[in-house]
């Protein structure tokens, strides 16, 4: 099913990294009409059509404002904090259960509602020993990281108000989503000059390119989706291939010295949340054999092409002022 | 239009700089060729250990041409205590037929679950093996395990439900190692056949039945197992094999 021209579309979390792509797609579709925006941060990019709002997730009222008169026939809730990327894990995860509330709540109660699409991610379907290597999209949903369970929970909310108002959700399950702007706790590791890898396990996970994700919710919306779809890149990577691939120096890890390894990155400026030691530990694959039918395109980029633009995005390099103004 | 800003390069400065000068020298000379796929299977290592178990073994195979080239298919095979047969048929297999072959029945803990994966191995579970065969892979089941190798352990017919469901082919394949010589050999036999289709869970309990007893036929008709001293003469059933 195609959407009709002149849709509405609100895109919640336009701020990010993510958001902002996605908007950016949106303002290029002929069917999107009007396009409404709520963040915490302002877009990150230059966008042409869309009406942007700064609001806080903790004002339902003033979301729900915003949301009951912009009237949607689509909304895309992309405010998910992901743990270390913006926010600590405890306050991500509050913001991103805070925003998932007000957000879809409010579009609840629009009359013109017509679909709803959510981030989520493959980590909501669990690493536990004896769970499946790559989930499809019908595997159960046994998150065992705190990401993973926010993910779920959104995914059970945006499902419950989808089925008391009858319209199709979508959720759109990411690998660990990379990209030149995304604050990627897992790139931010990869990126170190020292990295941790799992010496015993080292076991492959996917990733995903900014864009592609992007695109997936802009095929999502489109198609009215009402399923969920894995998105992520083709192939496979291990850490210490990663390593290699990116000139890094492995650190191998076996067990108790992984606490000191999270302690050490963390004072160098790239905290390992739990979903991303997960990732090293138990690896993180996920099956997206169905994403050329269900969101009409198949990645571009494999996992290991995906990681080598990683590595060849330019680092910050810092010059000494010439002169000493203050 | 803009100016291309060249940004000043920094050479080996600090020890942090050599030493990832170091180990990418080091990593591109010897790890250069090394991929994994989506499951996790890493094929130089994959023909690392053919080569090891070839030291070890001499396999003769048969049948190899009745399995196909690119469409998914099922292998089953006895298997000894210990011996980790899947494992071993899978590698050869591979190495046999030229496609990647993964075996069912990993472990799920480290080293040795990692080390599995790397071989090709899925866990023993049928949502594993539904994703498998979709995506076309050559599969290799074993039956449960015995300490004799002339015995037939049973065939886990959840295992199997995926392939019928999927009317994909399972082939009974009989493996026989010896214990004091390098003689090996594995023979895979046309694919099985039920008498009619069974719409039910009963399909692959007979396939699985079917598969127990032909596999212990082919093993019958082996023959006894040589293992070159006068132990062949004693009148136990396993011969020493």
């Amino acid at each position: 099913m195609t959407a009709r021209p002149g849709r509405r579309i609100l895109v919640s979390g336009m701020g990010g990294d993510l958001g902002s792509r996605v908007a950016a797609h949106l303002e290029r579709e002929a069917w999107v009409g009007e396009m409404l925006g709520i963040d915490t941060d302002p877009p990150r990019r230059r966008l042409k059509r869309a009406e942007f709002h700064l609001a806080s997730p903790y004002d339902h009222d003033r979301i729900l404002a915003l949301v009951e008169r912009f009237n949607p026939h689509v909304i895309v809730h992309l405010s998910v904090w992901e743990p270390f990327s913006r926010a600590n894990p405890k306050t991500a995860r509050a913001l991103t259960s805070e925003a998932a509330s007000s957000t879809l709540g409010a579009a609840a109660e629009c009359p013109a509602l017509e679909s709803i699409v959510v981030r989520s991610g493959i980590e909501v379907y669990g690493r536990a020993h004896g769970a499946p290597t790559r989930p499809d999209e019908s595997a159960a949903i046994a998150p065992t990281c705190d990401f993973g369970r926010s993910l779920a929970e959104i995914e059970v909310t945006a499902r419950d108000i989808g089925l008391r108002i009858g319209v199709p959700v979508a959720a759109v399950r990411l690998g660990s989503v990379l990209g030149p702007h995304v604050p990627s706790p897992l790139g931010r590791l990869l990126r170190q000059p020292f990295v941790p890898f799992s010496l015993l396990a080292d076991p492959p996970f996917a990733v995903v390119e900014d864009v592609e994700g992007a695109r997936a919710f802009v095929s999502a919306a489109e198609r009215r989706l009402d399923e969920p779809v894995n998105v992520l890149a083709e192939g496979a990577i291990t850490a210490l291939q990663a390593i290699r691939r990116g000139g890094r120096i492995p650190v191998p890890l076996v067990g108790p010295d992984w606490r000191l390894a999270k302690l050490v990155s963390g004072v160098a400026g790239a905290p390992i949340p739990d979903h991303v030691l997960e990732t090293l530990h138990r690896g993180r694959l996920a099956d997206n054999g169905r994403m050329g039918e269900l969101v009409g395109f198949t990645p571009a980029l494999t996992t290991v092409e995906v990681i080598d633009k990683l590595y060849a995005w330019p680092s910050v390099i810092r010059q000494p002022a010439t002169r000493q103004v203050a | 239009m803009g100016d291309v800003i060249e940004l000043p390069r920094r050479g080996l400065s600090t020890p942090v700089a050599t030493l990832q000068s170091i180990t990418q020298a080091a990593s591109s000379r010897f790890l250069a060729s090394w991929s994994i796929d989506e499951w996790g299977r890493d094929d130089s290592f994959v023909r690392v250990a053919e080569q090891l178990t070839s030291v070890r073994w001499k396999t003769v195979t048969g049948g190899l041409e009745l399995l196909p080239v690119h469409r998914p298919a099922v292998v089953v095979v006895n298997t000894r205590r210990f011996r980790l047969t899947q494992w071993w048929v899978a590698v050869t297999l591979s190495a046999a037929i030229g496609r990647p072959v993964r075996f069912v029945g990993r472990p799920d803990t480290a080293p040795l679950g990692a080390l599995a994966r790397r071989l090709g191995g899925l866990l023993a579970r049928p949502d594993e093996i539904v994703g498998a065969l979709r995506h076309g892979e050559l599969l290799v089941v074993g039956l449960s395990a015995t300490l004799d190798s002339r015995q037939v352990g049973t065939c886990d017919p959840a295992l199997l439900g995926p392939a019928v469901e999927r009317r994909v082919p399972v082939f009974p394949a009989a493996v026989l190692a010896s214990d004091s010589s390098r003689t090996a050999r594995i023979e895979v036999a046309p694919a099985l056949t039920t008498r009619r289709r069974r719409r039910g869970p009963l399909g692959e309990v007979e396939l699985a039945g079917l598969a127990e007893t032909e596999i212990a036929a082919m093993l019958e008709a082996f023959g006894g197992a040589h293992t070159g001293t006068p132990l062949d003469w004693l009148p136990w059933p396993s011969g020493g094999s």
